[in-house]
Parts: structure tokens; C-alpha cells; sequence
């Protein structure tokens, strides 16, 4: 034991880390690389030399990480969520804006997004929030204080204005609620909120074009010109890809930049215009046995931490996944959601490998009493 | 939980099927066209020409900008940084915006024409900070010789958007320029080639990424004028510093030789989108330079009349050759006593005389005699009153008038004293240059009509001397050809026997014309005028006329002159239908 203690990570514990899930997460990066090339090779900035760049840091963090137990992250989550809210109420004074939102800060060589590793934080605090009423069922007081702690960062990062980024932490929050017992008549309640929420939202808090995306969400050829015209050049993007697609660097849509955020927010639709029908389904194949990977690891928890925390996790990358390919098709208004692992940015990318490594972490520590 | 994201993959890929595949077809078509760019490749417009080939009208390249507001970031803004590039008044810019506000946002619309080769440059090295600016070259017109010819001409102007609203040019787009007047109206049609087509990859911001079809333009076909230029300078030169006309016209075919107006203007100030200052001037000048004289200015015909009020009378047989009255100096008719223009009298006097004297008294006696019916019947027969059909548009008619004119348009009786002021052709009477040019052309050749026109045949084309076609003479009136031989011994007189228009002659040239003074002001003229202010009124001015033709046997020629305010038809119009004359025969009498 002493030997373990000197040494971070025991040799037994490298033994149980899942090379399989790891392997799945650098493909699918990778894919992210192949298309963000394919979408910016004619832009200055070599943005797939950054976010190759990005997976290696990234995958380094995700290694490093893994020393330190999950447990431990979780007892001092709320320290970590004071820092964060800091850096949120901060961030709204002495920001970059960029992209028309206040979310980002300066670093020697790149901007960070501290609204993305929240989600992180948030995972872990809410584990430790509904481990600490381990014994009881889901309660008023429970949902109450969780709700508050969750819906202050909501606040914030839809102050920059970040709405996508905001919003992305909700499911988070129901999915904690959910594992929690969440019973019947909470859920109505839950929806009566929602909808409470939705009307006073509406009329107080979206800014216009906010309003703008939601309506044009319904209506997408209303407004070609104005925000209406990333819908439909996406939809055209994907639709005229066909079933197997205009070909590597052929996409009209893409390469002639009719597509928006082409390496960003809209890679999904590069994909799809490029390869067509054949390539999307690949794409979500591959993304969907690294989520089945990512999930079943709950069986692989030996405490009810790790299980909070696989579940988030996986929530978190799997309704991201979701709500950007809605997205781009027009299900879903533009919300500014990331396509994780996939689309360019670092502190996306980062926040996702942070999350498997925590999957990781639960997984490779389920025997090792420590 | 993990059900719910199984059954929305389920569900994305049930989606993406039906986007991919069943509305693939849909979706190409869109991309297809969000990617292509339709570029008109304008067309050169035929040329004009004159009967030997100089070129009157030509295309020269010329560069324009127009703004593609799709392309616009923020318009205003775009406005404000244009405004500054091209140095043109914010206002003023998006006044021409505003003009073509209906035409979807993807289509250029003209800002700036006629670019320096300094504003091509500089526009072209900040292609990149103005996306919604495109450059495009197009032929411009261009007439060569300025102001020469300019009635005849025209000129282009760009097409207004309520005549693309009405569909009148339907082949044709906006910010085409079209034939506003002259032959370049007239012949339109003609003159037009066909526009080409490119088909080219654009990016998002308008970029070109290489061409897909191009179809080149076609070059309108050329047009031959029946003009000759120098007759034309001549006929210029003569008028300069006095408003009024000369025509000169093959009598044969009724070939156009040369059409003057004054004052003239250069149609190149024309060929503009926008309105510049000076055409407003030339708009808005008392002196109507924009006028073709020839054929839209009303005059009355004065003594030149004399020649169709005796070919009537002589017609009719009311008098022959040999009738004589008696000139005083005055005579009364209805009480009213009625002058001659000498006051001593011409004595007696027989047709010859009368014609080669433009005696009045003599004149008064055979419209007496005629009446007013007769004397309208004649002159409309002899081809006033009504368009001669020349090729320019815009041409007046005229007026004979007649009892049912007066009662109609005047709800007033027909006055027997005004028979004998239209014998001399005065009163209501109001013909046009071209038109006495055309009437002259009638009675050199004896009967028979001829149109005026512009437009070489192709059998004028292929043997200039062969007397031919195109709008040339079918019919021939009634009247004996004989009576046409006793009033053309007069004109020949009038030139070449001591008579009024011995200015005109031309040694070795039978030249046969009438001279004319008239005291009656242009109609469209009077107009302008009545505004300004009485003070001509006390000033008596004459309008001096000119009307002949040469040579008396085979006639090749007809001159008309008409001088506004020139004083004596003898004394002023005369001596430039010889010079023209002397020219004539120096060039095509061999």
C-alpha cells in the first residue's frame, strides 16, 4: 500500500483502463480532424493542425487525470464549483467577446471557454449533492438546492450570451434528477416549471435573435437572408449530398462556403454533403457504439458516485450529439451546440475527454479499494 | 434513459434518409443553383453608317460598377464606404439604388457608368472589402463625329423601369440602353445583336471559381444610312448660329443626303444612365436644340405654296399658261383691301410670271377661284396635311385646313377672306420642312411620290446610282404631267430669269425652286415663347424658305431650306441651297 501511495496509479489500476473506449474516442476525433480539414483547408489557420493539437493535450489531461480518484474530485466539487462561478461572474466584465457572446478568455496562445468545463463540475457536484441524501428518496430540498445550483450557472452563461452552451446543462440536471427517483408527480411539476419558464423566457430574458432562431426554427423559409439561411444552406448541404455523397472536398455547399460554421457548429453537415447518406450512417454508427461503450460502463461502477457520474457523463455527450444533429437539419433551432469530439474547439474537445477520463476513472478503480 | 437516445438515432436516421434520398433531387437543384451565376455578356450594337461607310454611330468598351445589395453586410454601411470609393454623394447613390428597389436582391444594379481606367484600379485592388460591388466592361456608344447629324442619329438612353414594366422591349433587360429618338429608334430592332451568356461557380460571397458554358455575344448588324456626311457638314456649317433646316434628298428615290437642324447637340451626353446636368439645359432651352426642325417643326409655307395653289388651278383648268391678271400693288376682295409684296405692282402677269415673281395678287385671284375646298383638296393631294412617311419617328403632320376643320376645331364659319390668305400660304396653313422637301421631289418628278428616307435599299447599297426602291414612288398622281412642265418653267425662271430666287442659281445647273418669306411662328414655338414676354411682338420677323431642285430634265436633287427669322426667302435661304448645290455637283454630276 505504501507502494501505491507513492505512486499515484497501481499497476493494477492501469490494467482495468478501457483501451477500447479510449480507442473509440480517438476515432472519432479523428473523423472530427478528417472533416474539419475538408471544411477549412482553404482558410488561413490550420484549424485540423490545432485540434490534432487539441487531442493530444487533451489526451494528455485525460491521462493525467486518471491519478487522481473520482472520489476525490467529487468530495471537493463544491470548492470547484465556487472557483468556476467566479470565473463565470468574471468572465462577464473582462471577457472576450467573440462570436457575438462574452464566454471566452485570453491565454498566451488560445482562447478558453470556461462555460464548457463547467459541465464538468456540474456533473461532479451533483453527484455529491444527491450522495449526500444517499439514504433518503429524491426530495422538495434536494431538488430545490440542485435545481438553485444548476440554474446559477445557467444564468450566467446565458448572460454572455451563450444560450446553447446554457442550455446544454439542463439535461444534465434531469438526467441527475432522473437517477435520483424522480417520481410521477415531479415530472409535472417539472413540465408546469418548464413551461413557467418558457413564457417568462420568452418575454424577458431572449434576446431578439434568440427569438429570431426559434422562429425560424418553424418557419426556415420565411427569411432566406437573415437567420432562416444557415437552416436551409445546411439542409441543401445534406440534401444534395444524396446516398453516397458529392465526394472528399467535393461538397459544393462547403467548399464554396455557403455552409456557416463549417468546421464548427455545421461539420456534421460537411459529412453529410460529402458523403452522403452512406457517411452519416457510418458517422453515427461509430458515435453510437462509443456511447454504448460509454454507458454500459455503469455496470463496471463499484459505488453509486461512479454510476452518477458514467450516467452524466454520458448524457452530456450523447444530448449534445443529439441537439447539434437536429440541428443542422432543422429539427432543433441553432443553438450554438458543438458536435462533440466531431466539430473544431478546444475547449469543447477538452471538456468531452475530461468526461471519459472520469468514466475511465470509475471504471479502472472498480476493484482497488483505496 | 439510454431507450430514449436509441430511439432518436433510430429516428435521425429515418430523417436523414428521407432528406439524402427521397429529397435528394430537391436539394441538388438548390445547391445547383446557389452555386451557379448567370452573367449577361452584353452584345455591340450595330453601327451606323453613312452612304460611303463613315461610321456615325460606333462602340467603344467602357467600364461600369453596379452593387449586388444581397452581398451587402450592412447597406447603409456598404452605402457609406461606396459612397467615399466611387466619390459619388451618399444621397445621390442610393437615390440610383432606390430607382430598381423592385428587382430581386441578386441582381447588380448600375452605380457608376463611363469609369476612369484610375477608378477600374482602384475598385479592382479592393475587390476584397467591397464583395457587393462587381465590374463589368460593356460596349458603350459612341458617334464619332459629335453633333453632326444628331436629329438624324439619336441617341441611347438607358431603359426606364416603367417601360420594363410595360414590356415593350421584352428581349431586352434592365440597364440595357435602347434608341431614344432618330434612327437609332426607328431601327432598333435592327441594329440589336444578341446578348451572350456566361454560367460560372460562385462562392458565397460572389466569387468566380471558373466558368461552366459561355456563350458568346452576337454583334448587332450594321446600318447604312443614305446620309453623306460632307453634304451633311456643308448643310451644318451653312445653318450654324441660325435656327432652322435643311434637307437634302435624292429626288429620285427620296434617299436622304443630308437632314439638317439648328441648334443641334451632341447625342454622346446621351449615353448616360443618369441625367447629367447638361441635358436638363438642353431639355429646358428656349431654343428647343433637342427639336428636329425638319420634321417636327410647324411652319407656314408662305409663297412655296404658290407652286401647289398653281398646279391646282391649272389643273382644274381655271386658268392656262397664258391667263393673265393685273398686279397694282393691291387689290380688294370682300371689301378688304389685299397686298402684293412690291408696291408698285408686278404689272400683268401670266403663269410664269406669276411664279417667277411669287406675285400674290396673281396667286389671291387663282385661290379666289379655287375656294377653299379645291385649295384643301389639292394640298392634300400634293401630300400636306398628312406624315410623309419618313424613317424617323416623331414626325408631324401638319395642317390644310378647311370649313369642317374650323367649324370642329373652332366652332367658327370658314371666312371667304381666309381663302386667299391660305392661297398664299398663310393663315392656318402649317407644313413641315420635310414635307415641302417631299412635295418639291413630286413636282420635279412630274407626278410621281417618293418617300423621304434614311435607310439604303440594298439596291442603293449594291449600285448607289441606280435609282431604285425601298420607299421610293409607286404611285403617280392624276394630274397631266404637262401641267407639272408649265409650273416647273416657272421654278426654272424663278432661278434662272431675274426671278426671286436667283440666288440659288448655279451656272451650267438647271436649278428649278421657289423662295418663301413667311411672318408665322413655329407652333411648338409659340408655345415657348408666349411665356417669355411680348417684346417680339412688335418686331415683324420672317421665316425665309428655299425649295428647289436640279437639274429641270432628269432630276437627281432636292434642297429645301428653311431659315427662321431669315428675312426674304430670296435673300437668305437662296444663297445656301446654292452652296449645297455647287457641292451636289461637284461630287455626283459628272
Amino acid at each position: 500500500m505504501i507502494y501505491t501511495e507513492r505512486h499515484m496509479i497501481d499497476r493494477n489500476l492501469t490494467q482495468n483502463i478501457d483501451w477500447i473506449l479510449i480507442g473509440l474516442l480517438i476515432l472519432n476525433s479523428a473523423f472530427g480532424v478528417v472533416f474539419i480539414y475538408s471544411a477549412s483547408h482553404y482558410l488561413p489557420g490550420d484549424y485540423y493542425l490545432r485540434q490534432i493539437l487539441w487531442i493530444v493535450l487533451s489526451s494528455i489531461a485525460l491521462f493525467l487525470l486518471l491519478s487522481i480518484d473520482y472520489r476525490t474530485l467529487v468530495t471537493y466539487s463544491f470548492y470547484l464549483y465556487i472557483v468556476i462561478i467566479g470565473i463565470l461572474v468574471g468572465i462577464l466584465f473582462f471577457g472576450m467577446f467573440l462570436g457575438g457572446a462574452r464566454s471566452w478568455i485570453k491565454l498566451p496562445f488560445f482562447y478558453v471557454q470556461p462555460s464548457e468545463i463547467t459541465k464538468i463540475i456540474i456533473i461532479l457536484l451533483l453527484t455529491a449533492i444527491f450522495l449526500k441524501f444517499r439514504d433518503e428518496y429524491l426530495t422538495w430540498r434536494k431538488g430545490l438546492i440542485s435545481g438553485t445550483l444548476v440554474a446559477l450557472p445557467v444564468f450566467l452563461v446565458g448572460l454572455q450570451p451563450d444560450l446553447g452552451t446554457a442550455l446544454s446543462y439542463v439535461p444534465i440536471y434531469l438526467a441527475s434528477l432522473i437517477l435520483a427517483g424522480l417520481n410521477r408527480k415531479a415530472i409535472v411539476y417539472m413540465l408546469i416549471f418548464t413551461i413557467i419558464l418558457g413564457v417568462v423566457g420568452w418575454n424577458f430574458v431572449l434576446k431578439d435573435y434568440q427569438k429570431k432562431r426559434l422562429t425560424t426554427l418553424i418557419f426556415p423559409g420565411k427569411d432566406p437572408l437573415g437567420s432562416g439561411y444557415h437552416i436551409i444552406q445546411s439542409k441543401i448541404a445534406v440534401g444534395s449530398g444524396g446516398f453516397l455523397g458529392k465526394g472528399y472536398k467535393k461538397g459544393t455547399q462547403s467548399q464554396l462556403r455557403f455552409l456557416p460554421a463549417r468546421h464548427t457548429d455545421f461539420v456534421f453537415s460537411v459529412i453529410g454533403e460529402e458523403f452522403g447518406f452512406i457517411g452519416v450512417v457510418l458517422a453515427m454508427f461509430f458515435y453510437f457504439i462509443f456511447l454504448v461503450r460509454l454507458f454500459q460502463s455503469i455496470g463496471y461502477s463499484s459505488d453509486r458516485e461512479g454510476v452518477y457520474i458514467i450516467f452524466l457523463v454520458s448524457m452530456m455527450i450523447a444530448f449534445q450529439f443529439l441537439i447539434n444533429v437536429m440541428m443542422i437539419i432543422g429539427l432543433f433551432p441553432i443553438a450554438g451546440v458543438p458536435l462533440p469530439l466531431l466539430s473544431y474547439g478546444g475547449s469543447s474537445l477538452l471538456t468531452n475527454y475530461i468526461g471519459v477520463s472520469l468514466v475511465l476513472n470509475v471504471k479502472m478503480r472498480r476493484f482497488v479499494n483505496v | 434513459m439510454f431507450i430514449l437516445v436509441e430511439i432518436l438515432f433510430v429516428f435521425l436516421i429515418f430523417y436523414f434518409w428521407k432528406l439524402q434520398v427521397l429529397d435528394h433531387k430537391e436539394y441538388w437543384e438548390k445547391s445547383e443553383a446557389n452555386r451557379m451565376r448567370e452573367i449577361t455578356l452584353p452584345h455591340q450594337r450595330g453601327l451606323i453608317k453613312d452612304r460611303n461607310g463613315n461610321i456615325l454611330a460606333n462602340n467603344k468598351a467602357s467600364f461600369k460598377v453596379s452593387i449586388i445589395r444581397e452581398n451587402c453586410e450592412d447597406y447603409e454601411k456598404s452605402c457609406r464606404k461606396i459612397s467615399r470609393l466611387l466619390k459619388v454623394e451618399e444621397d445621390i447613390l442610393k437615390e440610383r439604388i432606390k430607382k430598381y428597389e423592385f428587382l430581386p436582391l441578386f441582381k447588380p444594379i448600375v452605380i457608376k457608368e463611363n469609369l476612369s481606367l484610375e477608378e477600374v484600379a482602384v475598385i479592382e485592388a479592393r475587390k476584397i472589402e467591397f464583395p457587393e460591388l462587381i465590374l463589368q466592361s460593356e460596349p458603350k456608344r459612341f458617334y464619332p463625329y459629335g453633333n453632326l447629324a444628331a436629329h438624324v442619329i439619336g441617341y441611347l438612353q438607358e431603359l426606364s423601369p416603367e417601360e420594363i414594366k410595360t414590356g415593350i422591349h421584352s428581349n431586352r433587360r434592365l440597364g440595357d440602353l435602347v434608341g431614344k429618338t432618330g434612327v437609332e429608334k426607328q431601327y432598333e430592332d435592327r441594329l440589336v445583336g444578341a446578348d451572350g451568356q456566361l454560367i460560372e461557380i460562385v462562392d458565397s460571397l460572389g466569387r468566380s471559381k471558373g466558368e461552366v458554358t459561355r456563350s458568346e455575344s452576337t454583334k448587332g448588324p450594321d446600318l447604312y444610312l443614305t446620309l453623306d456626311i460632307d453634304l451633311q457638314k456643308k448643310a451644318e456649317e451653312l445653318l450654324e448660329g441660325r435656327d432652322g433646316s435643311i434637307i437634302v434628298m435624292d429626288a429620285q428615290t427620296g434617299g436622304i443626303l443630308a437632314l439638317a437642324s439648328f441648334p443641334n447637340f451632341d447625342p454622346n451626353k446621351f449615353i448616360s444612365r443618369f441625367t447629367p446636368d447638361e441635358w436638363l439645359d438642353l431639355v429646358n432651352s428656349p431654343q428647343f436644340p433637342l427639336m428636329n426642325r425638319a420634321i417636327r417643326g410647324l411652319y407656314s409655307p408662305g409663297s412655296v405654296f404658290k407652286l401647289t395653289v398653281a398646279l391646282g388651278a391649272l389643273d382644274l383648268g381655271i386658268v392656262t399658261d397664258e391667263t393673265t391678271f393685273m398686279c397694282k400693288g393691291t387689290i380688294e376682295f370682300y371689301g378688304e383691301p389685299w397686298a402684293c409684296w412690291i408696291e408698285n405692282g408686278h404689272g400683268r402677269v401670266n403663269l410664269y410670271d406669276g411664279i417667277r415673281n411669287s406675285c400674290n395678287i396673281y396667286i389671291y385671284n387663282l385661290g379666289k377661284e379655287m375656294g377653299i375646298e379645291e385649295l384643301s383638296r389639292y394640298a392634300k393631294m400634293l401630300g400636306f396635311g398628312t406624315k410623309t412617311g419618313i424613317d424617323l419617328p416623331g414626325e408631324k403632320s401638319g395642317l390644310v385646313p378647311d370649313p369642317q376643320w374650323k367649324i370642329k376645331t373652332r366652332n367658327e364659319p370658314w371666312h371667304p377672306g381666309e381663302t386667299i390668305s391660305v392661297s398664299i400660304g398663310q393663315s392656318f396653313l402649317l407644313v413641315t420642312p420635310i414635307q415641302i422637301a417631299a412635295h418639291t421631289a413630286l413636282i420635279a418628278n412630274r407626278g410621281k411620290k417618293v418617300t423621304p428616307h434614311f435607310l439604303m435599299s440594298q439596291s442603293e447599297l449594291k449600285n448607289k446610282d441606280e435609282a431604285q426602291l425601298g420607299f421610293s414612288g409607286e404611285d403617280s398622281l392624276m394630274i397631266d404631267p404637262s401641267t407639272f412642265e408649265k409650273v416647273i418653267q416657272g421654278m426654272w425662271e424663278v432661278v434662272n430669269n431675274k426671278g426671286t430666287g436667283w440666288a440659288a442659281r448655279v451656272y451650267g445647273y438647271d436649278v428649278c425652286g421657289k423662295t418663301g418669306s413667311t411672318q408665322t411662328l413655329s407652333s411648338e414655338k409659340e408655345e415657348g415663347k408666349q411665356k417669355e414676354e411680348e417684346e417680339e411682338e412688335e418686331e415683324v420677323k420672317t421665316h425665309s424658305w428655299f425649295t428647289g431642285f436640279a437639274p429641270r430634265d432628269n432630276p437627281q436633287v432636292v434642297v429645301t431650306v428653311l431659315v427662321e427669322y431669315g428675312g426674304m426667302g430670296g435673300a437668305t435661304a437662296a444663297p445656301l441651297a446654292r452652296k449645297i448645290l455647287d457641292l451636289y455637283r461637284k461630287t455626283y454630276d459628272r
